[in-house]
């Protein structure tokens, strides 16, 4: 499973487990990660969990802003609407910010391969 | 008003084999011309093997064609059909005798150009490319899980080179029992150039440097020669392949 590091000064403080089908992200405690920090909008972004349509096995991590105050971005670039994740993005949201990991990816990366019937 | 073509392959920067395949042909009074590109997977033998069978069992069937008269759309078509069949066919049977070539496949890229009428057939992600003036229009679509992906919308086309799996093809030659290429059609006009090639070019040079990189008043070995040049200067990673066809003014 894929997961969100929270990251301080370059460290990772704390890993949120993305479990679908919906994470929510916001500083209100009724989201499944809540930063109680004054950057985070109650209700910020959200992260769709799905099963990849074509490649058995693979799931895709879409993360959608929620007309948050100050943004979610993804390496640096402020997204607008919904963006797939890939291992090793980094995620801010508000001025906090997160690495997203994805071991699983990696066996994809290496090898090209075809889906066999 | 004949056609010309030409090709090059490289085995790229950082590969130790090549395992993409090449063959032009063009019939005696230059009027008809048969290229194509496979670009092969499946460890280095394998991917070896298997673009290559494809390009000969390929060419074998269909360039003593391109020597006769000219055909029907129909009849060009079945051709193809069958020659893509035998090709599939033959791969299986290889990875069927040697485990080692057990996953083997191939992508395969084909143009057969009558006077000014092209038709164009691909399984994979190897890619034909219509130049027209500087004017470059893609005329295949990627048998890939990308391309799919951008095409329902879930990514953007500007995510692909970052994705994960983008190597993975739902098509491919030797993969299943069945290979249906896809077939698409165009004119050509005088001057206009046919370009196919492996995704070792898409991946190592812009599509928006390739027109001034091939200026129609330079040799079109040259311009083959200045794609694939490009291509090893920005330390292309994969093999790089391309074959070109002009219909001179």
């Amino acid at each position: 499973m894929a997961a969100l590091s929270h990251l301080v000064d370059n460290l990772v403080v704390t890993t949120f487990e993305l479990d679908g089908p919906r994470v929510r992200i916001g500083r209100h405690p009724d989201n499944t990660i809540q930063i109680d920090e004054i950057s985070v909008s109650a209700r910020h972004a959200f992260i769709d969990v799905e099963p990849n349509a074509y490649l058995e096995g693979t799931t895709d991590y879409y993360i959608t802003d929620n007309d948050s105050t100050n943004g979610t971005f993804v390496n640096d670039i402020r997204i607008d609407g919904r963006q797939r994740l890939n291992h090793n993005d980094v995620v801010r949201i508000g001025w906090n910010l997160f690495r997203f990991v994805d071991e699983e990816e990696n066996t994809l990366e290496k090898t090209a391969f075809i889906l066999e019937e | 008003m004949t056609l010309i073509a030409t090709g090059l392959t490289d085995i790229g920067t950082r590969r130790v084999s090549n395992q993409d395949a090449i063959a032009w042909h063009t019939c005696p009074d230059g009027t008809r011309a048969l290229g194509i590109v496979a670009d092969g997977m499946g460890g280095y033998k394998g991917g070896e093997i298997a673009s290559q069978v494809a390009v000969n069992v390929i060419t074998q069937a269909l360039a003593p064609l391109v020597n006769q008269p000219p055909m029907d759309d129909d009849s060009r078509v079945d051709a193809i059909r069958n020659a893509v069949r035998d090709a599939n066919e033959q791969i299986q049977a290889l990875r069927e005798e040697d485990p080692v070539l057990g996953n083997m496949g191939t992508t395969v890229v084909l143009a057969w150009i009558q006077g000014s009428d092209a038709l164009v057939a691909h399984i994979g992600d190897s890619r034909c490319y219509h130049l027209d003036g500087t004017r470059l229009t893609l005329k295949t679509r990627d048998d890939t899980v990308v391309q799919n992906m951008i095409d329902d919308g879930s990514i953007d086309a500007s995510e692909a080179p970052r994705m994960p799996f983008r190597n993975v093809l739902t098509q491919a030659l030797g993969s299943s029992e069945t290979a249906e290429p896809t077939f698409c059609r165009l004119q050509m006009a005088p001057g206009d150039r046919l370009l196919l090639c492996s995704d070792g070019l898409t991946e190592a040079v812009p599509e928006a440097d390739w027109p001034h990189l091939m200026q129609p008043q330079t040799p079109l070995r040259q311009q083959a020669d200045a794609l694939v040049h490009i291509s090893l200067e920005n330390q292309a990673a994969d093999n790089v392949s391309v074959v070109l066809i002009l219909k001179e003014s």
